[in-house]
């Protein structure tokens, strides 16, 4: 029994407050529903907790840690070290592990913070093609969604008039067009890849990013500075703490409990959920919120793990697991990435590359129709990132290795700054029987409670597509007049090509939806089969992860849920 | 690009406006922006000489004096140790006791190296000896990074193989590294690169003569 619980019954109780929970609390408050938010992290204030505009010499470390721990392994993937990103998080958290299974790699990104990955992430801002809803038709190879572009599609439009996206029609099919403030023009290096794509026939269009170029719902425009990793302290980009939660806070329908981990959502023996209990991290008490409906989005693993963990005689393989499918299918994405450098950059008169922290162009996937020629079922899309970038910790490390040490050594720099570009391929993974997550029987967290342990392999599938974009990323390069930089190798695979599950965070699936009762966990409005208050609104819920990052489908899927929710709710039905 | 105005408002003025816009989602001037931008650089100040936290007086010079050697001051720039590195080793090296081992057991191997070779410790050496001492473990590394795994045989047979010079490729290594990055994340550094961003810009353009300059000297020319 928990040591206390809330006076009030919410009418929802959020878990969450990333793409999803940040959703879900703004739509409902907006209808007049009073609601809760139980977030795992701390809330933040935005101008004094992000670290954007910071320079490394701010820092006595200059962005390698306090410790230095950017030298051993930690500060994450951006090699700016954990100082200046708005992580608030990260592969390994203190007192909040996971496990792996034999031969599993897996790195599972949490960011404990109100706002979740919202805070760093990248921002691309892709909808999912209208066939990428229907795998099956195509290849056999995974399940239909149970909806539709058709039923998604008025989700993406109102998501996209709340974040603002920056982007421009080009009428590809495998990525729909949607409602797009001005983009930002194509730096150099880019313009020369559009050039070398447009030779090969390949598709390089002004990129998608919920970034607002010109004043937006009340935001300032973006102001180019290039570091939306940080957090934006203008809010010119989409992130739910600002865009979302602040907006529901105000609304005085929102109840935020922040340090909150939720531990097990409980149910009245009738089919029904009545609360959520969590530990409050600061007392380490334990607590119950109580709701009419919860929406858990606690990031697509984390809802896996609290589903398997919210056990009674009702749910005895966990909530709403009668199909036993709670954990199954989990997928992410494929990442690979070339280099190469470009000569024709050496001595280029500097200008300003930060722009938008992405980059202004990107490549869709073009081969949606030639499948039947292609050795591999699934496509993937292409980002680019280079331009003269902001000098960090590691930026210039392999010159050291290259030149020795002395004065050729800063005039190798000199040269060479600004003349390398990175072709970053982003490709759909097949759901597989391997690839899932159970709770571990011999590990709990911190606080008391069970935690996961990762299974994951990848298939063929996935090996011949990062192939084909090895094949197609050099060509890309040799076009542009490029050299070819090596790329990590020693991956088990024939090739060498080295893919780390979870290595863009794209991970999703894990509690599927479906209209098979046996074979997914939530129907096509997020609602548990088996259990009529209780709602999945993050990642969990994917059938698939199409080439697209997933932020745009959580936001859109939740909206679409939390309408249905609220349109129940006032016929009574729940 | 925008130029920064101070106007009437003190920078802490300006910040608390700043913060205060955001929480109420209201438009923030550009200036502001660009103000806040350039809060961080202002409030710093560099009051005093650097007190070592870890290194004694030998190990501070040696290490200073390294610094030097891998980023020297040249025609554009100044060195690594006017881009603060040897503050920025010894404060990290006081926070980390991995890295703390590191430095000093590899100061100790130089020195130690240098006694072989010349008879004083490594600062004391004549800058071309300290110079050739850093060549041969530069050429040592090349040479251990070709032969992959297995015993190593010297490209060079006539070359010294008494001494097993690993300890000294993986501490220059690290100073490398660590004087490398101080150096360039530093305002000199990034002077000497001529980085542009981290400001706040009205409108992103890219001018005419950069796009001009790449596809002359690209294949599309």
């Amino acid at each position: 029994m928990p040591q206390s619980s809330s006076a009030e019954i919410y009418d929802v109780v959020i878990i969450g407050s990333g793409a999803g929970g940040g959703t879900v609390a703004h739509v409902l408050t907006a209808k007049g529903l009073r609601c809760a938010v139980l977030e795992a992290g701390p809330m933040i204030d935005p101008r004094r907790d992000f670290k954007e505009h910071k320079w490394p010499y701010d820092y006595p470390h200059r962005g390698a840690g306090p410790g230095a721990e950017s030298y051993f392994g930690g500060g994450g993937s951006s090699g700016q070290g954990f100082t200046f990103n708005a992580n608030f998080g990260g592969n390994e958290l203190d007192g909040e592990p996971y496990t792996l299974a034999d031969g599993t790699q897996f790195l599972w990104w949490r960011s404990r913070v109100v706002g979740g990955r919202t805070l760093h992430y990248a921002r691309n801002s892709y909808r999912y093609a209208d066939y990428d809803f229907k795998p099956y038709d195509r290849d056999g190879l995974s399940p239909n969604w149970p909806i539709s572009y058709e039923d998604l599609a008025p989700y993406y439009d109102k998501t996209e008039r709340l974040t603002g996206v920056a982007g421009s029609s080009a009428g590809i099919r495998s990525a729909p067009d949607g409602i797009f403030l001005e983009p930002a023009p194509p730096k150099v290096h880019e313009l020369l890849l559009q050039k070398a794509c447009a030779k090969l026939s390949i598709p390089c269009i002004p990129n998608r990013l919920a970034i607002i170029t010109k004043p937006f719902n009340g935001r300032p425009a973006c102001h180019y500075c290039g570091q939306c990793a940080r957090g934006c302290g203008t809010a010119s980009n989409y992130d739910s703490l600002q865009i979302q939660i602040i907006p529901a806070l105000r609304s005085g329908r929102l109840k935020l409990f922040d340090m909150a981990m939720a531990r097990e959502v409980v149910t009245n023996g009738q089919g029904r959920v009545t609360g959520v209990i969590y530990i409050d991290k600061r007392t380490r008490q334990e607590k119950l919120v109580r709701g009419r409906a919860v929406a858990v989005a606690g990031g697509a693993c984390e809802t896996a793990r609290l589903l398997l963990n919210s056990k009674s005689s009702e749910f005895p393989n966990g909530l709403a697991n009668g199909s036993g499918m709670v954990g199954r299918n989990l997928t992410n994405t494929v990442d690979f990435s070339v280099s190469g450098y470009l000569p024709c950059l050496e001595g280029m008169p500097r200008y300003n590359t930060d722009g938008y922290a992405q980059g202004h162009v990107y490549i869709p996937w073009w081969l949606w129709e030639r499948h039947d020629k292609l050795d591999f079922p699934r496509g993937y899309h292409i980002e680019v990132f280079g331009g003269f970038g902001m000098p960090g910790i590691g930026s210039f490390t392999s010159y050291g290795a290259q030149q020795g040490f002395g004065k050729r050594l800063k005039e190798a720099v000199r040269r060479e700054y600004g003349c390398t570009i990175r072709l970053a391929g982003r490709g759909e993974a097949i759901p597989n029987d391997n690839s899932y997550v159970e709770i571990d029987p011999h590990v709990v967290d911190r606080w008391g409670i069970p935690t996961l342990r990762f299974h994951y392999k990848w298939s063929d599938y996935e090996w011949k597509q990062a192939r084909h974009m090895e094949r197609t990323f050099i060509q890309i390069i040799e076009q542009m007049g490029g050299r070819v930089l090596p790329r990590r190798t020693g991956g088990p695979d024939a090739s060498g090509i080295v893919l780390i599950p979870g290595s863009v965070q794209h991970e999703v699936g894990a509690v599927r939806m479906g209209d098979d009762k046996r074979m997914s966990v939530v129907n096509g409005f997020c609602q548990a089969h088996e259990v009529k208050n209780l709602f999945l609104c993050d990642g969990a819920v994917f059938v698939s992860n199409a080439d697209k990052n997933p932020t745009p489908t959580i936001n859109a899927l939740a909206w679409r849920a939390s309408d249905y929710l609220a349109e129940e709710m006032r016929k009574g039905n729940i | 690009m925008i130029p920064v105005q101070i106007g009437d408002f003190s920078r802490r003025e300006l910040l608390k406006r700043v913060a205060m816009a955001v929480v109420a989602m209201e438009a923030i001037p550009l200036a502001d922006a660009q103000e806040v931008h350039s809060h961080a650089i202002q409030e710093k100040s560099r009051t005093g000489a650097y007190k070592p936290k870890l290194f004694n007086k030998h190990e501070y010079e040696t290490i200073t004096r390294l610094a030097e050697l891998i980023v020297p001051a040249d025609q554009v720039s100044g060195s690594a140790v006017d881009a603060g590195a040897p503050e920025f080793i010894d404060l990290l090296a006081s926070h980390n006791e991995k890295l703390a081992d590191i430095c000093t057991g590899g100061i100790g191997w130089i020195d130690t190296f240098a006694r072989t070779l010349y008879q004083t410790t490594f600062v004391e050496a004549r800058a071309e000896r300290q110079i050739a001492l850093l060549e041969q473990l530069v050429r040592a590394r090349t040479q251990s990074e070709g032969s992959g795994s297995g015993p190593r045989e010297p490209r060079n047979p006539g070359a010294r193989e008494a001494i097993n010079l690993s300890p000294g490729v993986t501490f220059f290594n690290w100073i490398s590294r660590m004087a490398i990055d101080a150096f360039y994340t530093s305002p000199i550094g990034m002077k000497d690169l001529g980085y542009m961003g981290n400001s706040a810009t009205s409108a992103y353009s890219v001018p005419q003569e950069s796009i001009d300059y790449a596809f002359k000297r690209s294949p599309f020319s």
